[in-house]
């Protein structure tokens, strides 16, 4: 090269950047990304505006003679950023993305892929190719070059918008990823094809390519991390690291090459292998990426500008070829992935989302192109009119976005976690609420038997301190401030950890209790609200204030504790008649014998006068709530009595631990904000007593699904409208 | 209160990440998030004023987060000595921050200020507030937990609001990005379409001991819920980061009645 010829060769530069940077001011301002403003500026400058408004001019700036030149530096800027492009694939991204992903990348591939195929099988290779070419070189190269999708530009579209983080965001880049590997195996597959002169070759370059990525994977990544791990420990990116690392990236280039499947797919591979914790990847690319993208690929980009010839599609009928081809590749593309997305589950604004974001091809298809076009798989022709596509896929890529995913939509779905799986099948929660220190033993001792051998409850404790109260205590306490709620706690958390249970305890000031207590209730999605009762100092019944307040508002079970002493949950009593409280306290019962291996009896009551029908339902309502396999810690006994009261009572003092009662007027308990009297049940029973209300339309704990569907379950109340819409 | 953990909190809710905001002010991303990290120094008057520019909060708002006493009001100080002395007048004072509020008042009636946009003023937190939304002396074992009392006073605000939704949503937030902004303050926030802003606040009478940016365990939650994106929230976030830089942990700390606790805080807030 003489040095008339680096004169040259820096003019261009000069001129390139420019260009590329002027035109894509102008790209900003219309939103588009900037790969564009870089295509364009390339094929400004080449033959298809420069060339054919000042022929001289372009002749000047870009002689033939100085292509090698440009192409060589094309070629390293391309090797440096595939590098890059193999750096910014985190394989987190490959893994682990469920279902939707592996779906929509797949029919992102294979649609187009079959679509562009077909079309280079049925129609473009007579139309468009010569015979010299392979026929099967030429059909498995359309159908890749259609089922590109620009990992880079999609990955900037993404963080421009701010859709990294959503969902669609994740779906997209990870399907891209996906398709970029899948693409660039294939591609290489193609290549080695291509130069390849018989099958044997193919199959001898396919052989080498596969020891190649085993030595990459087997030898080279363990070192590789080594070299990381000392980077994020010790001593930073030195420049002998980049010097390793540089040397490495060529290497490995050089071999795919000599291999015969391309120096690109080295550079990509050896990117995608460096480690990606740790700051080694993340500091590399910060060294490169202005190198190669704002010295490097802009050449690449004017090179394959020089090279697209507008003028070749001189008739009607070529500009038609190009027009279907633009029609296909987004059939193939768009229609794939957004069908596919649709099919796993997202919403048709989403899905159509994900197929425009797929469709863009940007400056990776342009690397195929050129690939094709060295091999001389494409004509000259073929390839301005696939520039052109990739060029229009690009470019409707942030405008339809716009359209179809608004920004509003887009913060909506951000913010709003929209994508909400359903819950998660969580465990039992119980929150137990403690007033009163001697209430807490019986309550540890009761969420030991609801939880089980295997602790799967979450036990939440909570205390409200009054206001005055609080102000009391801080006067004597000030120095512990955590004594004054940990004072009623104790007892409980005492009890809780001799048992082994992990109790979160939680207390604050108060001045509603019961609404407060329903909050948190509901803040913790507890299925239980487990109330402590103490004898209050004017009121003698078990039902009245606060506990009346929060049976009525709860969404879900409250049960009041009355503890007599309970130490251990062995023989439990379920006085049953049939209301709904009642099948909520079977159902507890019905935890306490699968988690506790309690014994049940369930005393089922029926009238003097009813004949026989009322047995046979009672059996049946208890059967349905403890299926066969459990049954058989269950006793039924039945008893016919003018008074259930009086018979649950009489049962009641035959030695049981824990008598687990619904709510109701047949057992003298009725629910109500003040009463003078104690209620009987409670005041004459000897075992300790679980009084459980149940709400009316919420769905009955640990009930069958068989029973579900026949309850209905009817719409809460406190349903979230907004957040889950 | 923490600068970097505030930069951190109102950058990933303006949707922006660390590589783009880097770009776009003309730092590195290394850097920035050193700065996020607390590791490198704060940034400087005019680093500052362009990130206030980005997010698009008044740059004031940020500045006041860094508690910094601009070079702006040093060189107006040098160059007129007389303000100087107004100053100390009103330091030797005492004046409360109620009182200074009145003073502003004056200024703003006398002498409007006429600028371009990015100086409206900071919307206030006290009118977003109310005495059933203040949780006082919440000792727990668990952030979650607290997390999940301020959801349900929100949720009571909220018509048709779930509570273990917004507590969910609370919760979601945090994973993105970490509320605490230091000095013992946290300020979870969620999205909820449509809604107008309310916020809850909780005092802890139990520190908690988390990870915080400054090491100091947290006193005080302020669980922000809005439903519009940009501007007025980002400031909203930022005006509690300066409130917690000037020691609302501490005052608000020991406070057994709400009341007491909007008064405080409304107090603390006269001067925006």
């Amino acid at each position: 090269m003489n040095p008339h010829m680096l004169a040259q060769l820096l003019v261009q530069l000069i001129v390139i950047i420019t260009v590329s940077r002027l035109i894509g001011r102008g790209a900003r301002w219309l939103g588009q990304p900037l790969v564009i403003a870089e295509v364009v500026a390339g094929i400004a400058l080449g033959p298809s505006l420069l060339g054919w408004l000042a022929p001289g001019a372009m002749q000047w700036l870009f002689p033939a003679e100085s292509m090698p030149f440009l192409k060589m530096l094309a070629e390293v800027g391309l090797v440096l950023f595939m590098f890059l492009i193999g750096l910014e694939l985190d394989p987190k991204l490959l893994k682990g993305r469920g279902h939707a992903s592996v779906a929509i990348s797949h029919s992102s591939i294979v649609v187009p892929f079959a679509l562009g195929a077909a079309a280079g099988a049925l129609w473009l290779y007579k139309s468009l190719s010569s015979p010299d070419v392979p026929f099967s070189s030429f059909v498995l190269f359309m159908g890749v070059s259609m089922s590109i999708t620009a990992f880079p530009v999609l990955a900037r579209i993404l963080t421009e918008r701010g859709l990294m983080q959503s969902k669609l965001g994740a779906i997209a880049i990870a399907c891209a990823a996906v398709d970029d590997v899948t693409a660039w195996c294939i591609l290489a597959f193609v290549v080695s094809l291509v130069r390849a002169s018989d099958l044997a070759h193919a199959g001898l370059t396919t052989l080498f390519a596969l020891l190649y990525i085993g030595f990459m994977l087997l030898l080279v990544k363990p070192f590789l991390a080594r070299l990381g791990a000392r980077v994020a420990n010790r001593e930073g990116l030195t420049q002998n690291v980049v010097a390793i690392t540089l040397v490495l990236l060529l290497g490995s280039a050089w071999t795919t090459e000599s291999i015969g499947i391309h120096s690109l797919f080295g550079a990509f591979m050896f990117g995608a292998v460096i480690p990606k914790e740790g700051g080694l990847a993340a500091a590399l690319a910060e060294k490169l990426e202005d190198v190669a993208v704002v010295l490097l690929l802009p050449v690449f980009f004017a090179f394959s500008g020089l090279r697209t010839q507008l003028g070749l599609l001189d008739t009607p009928e070529a500009w038609l070829t190009c027009g279907v081809i633009i029609v296909l590749a987004c059939l193939g593309k768009f229609g794939g992935s957004a069908v596919a997305a649709r099919l796993t589950g997202l919403r048709w604004r989403e899905a159509g989302a994900v197929g425009i974001l797929m469709n863009t091809r940007g400056l990776m298809e342009l690397i195929v192109l050129n690939l094709g076009l060295d091999l001389g798989v494409i004509s000259p022709t073929l390839f301005t009119m696939m520039v052109i596509m990739a060029l229009v896929t690009t470019f409707m890529t942030t405008p339809f976005l716009k359209l179809l995913y608004s920004p509003a939509e887009q913060a909506r779905d951000q913010l709003l976690h929209t994508p909400e799986p359903a819950l998660p099948a969580s465990s039992y929660t119980v929150l137990l609420c403690v007033s009163h220190g001697q209430a807490g033993p019986g309550m540890a001792v009761l969420s030991r038997a609801l939880s089980g051998e295997r602790k799967e409850a979450n036990l939440f404790a909570l205390h409200l301190l009054s206001p005055e109260r609080s102000l009391k205590a801080r006067g004597e306490e000030a120095l512990d401030p955590a004594a004054a709620s940990g004072g009623a706690l104790a007892p409980l958390v005492g009890r809780a950890e001799k048992l082994g249970l992990s109790v979160r305890t939680l207390s604050f000031v108060s001045s509603e209790p019961a609404r407060d207590i329903c909050r948190t209730a509901q803040a913790k999605r507890a299925d239980l609200v487990l109330l402590g009762w103490h004898k209050p100092l004017f009121s003698q019944t078990v039902l009245g204030g606060t506990v009346h307040e929060v049976m009525q508002e709860v969404g879900g079970t409250v049960a009041v504790l009355v503890d007599r002493g309970l130490s251990q949950v062995r023989r439990v009593l379920v006085p049953f008649v049939g209301s709904r409280h009642d099948r909520a306290a079977l159902g507890l019962a019905r935890r306490l014998v699968k988690q506790a291996g309690a014994e049940v009896t369930v005393l089922h009551v029926t009238s003097p006068k009813d004949s026989g029908s009322g047995t046979g339902a009672g059996r049946a309502q208890v059967e349905e709530l403890f299926p066969a396999d459990e049954g058989a810690s269950v006793k039924l006994k039945v008893v016919r009595h003018a008074s259930p009261e009086e018979a649950a009572l009489e049962e009641a003092k035959a030695g049981y631990d824990l008598v687990v009662v619904g709510l109701g007027a047949e057992w003298g308990l009725e629910d109500r904000l003040f009463g003078v009297q104690r209620e009987r049940i409670v005041r004459d029973a000897p075992a300790s007593l679980l009084l459980v209300h149940h709400p009316e339309a919420a769905t009955v704990l640990a009930q069958t699904p068989e029973q579900a569907r026949t309850q209905g379950t009817a719409p809460e109340t406190t349903q979230p409208v907004g957040a889950r819409s | 209160m923490h600068l970097g953990a505030t930069l951190r909190l109102l950058r990933v809710d303006a949707g922006l990440s660390l590589r783009d905001l880097a770009r776009r002010i003309g730092v590195s991303s290394a850097y920035l998030s050193r700065v996020e990290n607390g590791v490198d120094a704060p940034p400087t008057q005019e680093r500052l004023t362009a990130i206030a520019r980005e997010l698009d909060v008044p740059p004031g708002l940020l500045m006041d987060v860094a508690n910094r006493v601009s070079p702006y009001v040093a060189g107006y100080l040098e160059d007129v000595p007389a303000a100087g002395t107004l100053m100390l007048d009103i330091a030797r004072r005492q004046l409360t921050g109620a009182q200074l509020a009145r003073v502003r008042a004056f200024l703003d009636a006398e002498f409007p200020l006429r600028e371009a946009r990015g100086h409206e003023p900071v919307p206030p937190l006290a009118p977003l507030l109310s005495p059933e939304r203040v949780v006082v002396g919440l000792s727990c074992g668990d952030y979650e937990d607290a997390l999940d009392v301020a959801a349900g006073r929100l949720a009571a605000a909220l018509p048709g609001q779930d509570a273990a939704a917004l507590a969910e949503g609370l919760r979601k937030r945090e994973d993105a990005v970490p509320s605490q902004v230091g000095n013992g303050v946290s300020v979870p926030h969620a999205f909820v379409a449509g809604a107008a802003p309310v916020a809850a606040l909780v005092t802890l009478a139990r520190p908690l001991k988390l990870d915080a940016p400054d090491g100091q365990p947290l006193r005080l939650v302020v669980a922000l819920v809005d439903g519009h994106v940009g501007r007025a929230r980002l400031m909203r976030l930022a005006h509690v980061a300066r409130l917690a830089g000037r020691g609302l942990a501490d005052r608000l700390h020991g406070l057994q009645d709400p009341r007491q606790v909007l008064e405080t805080l409304e107090e603390l807030e006269a001067l925006r």
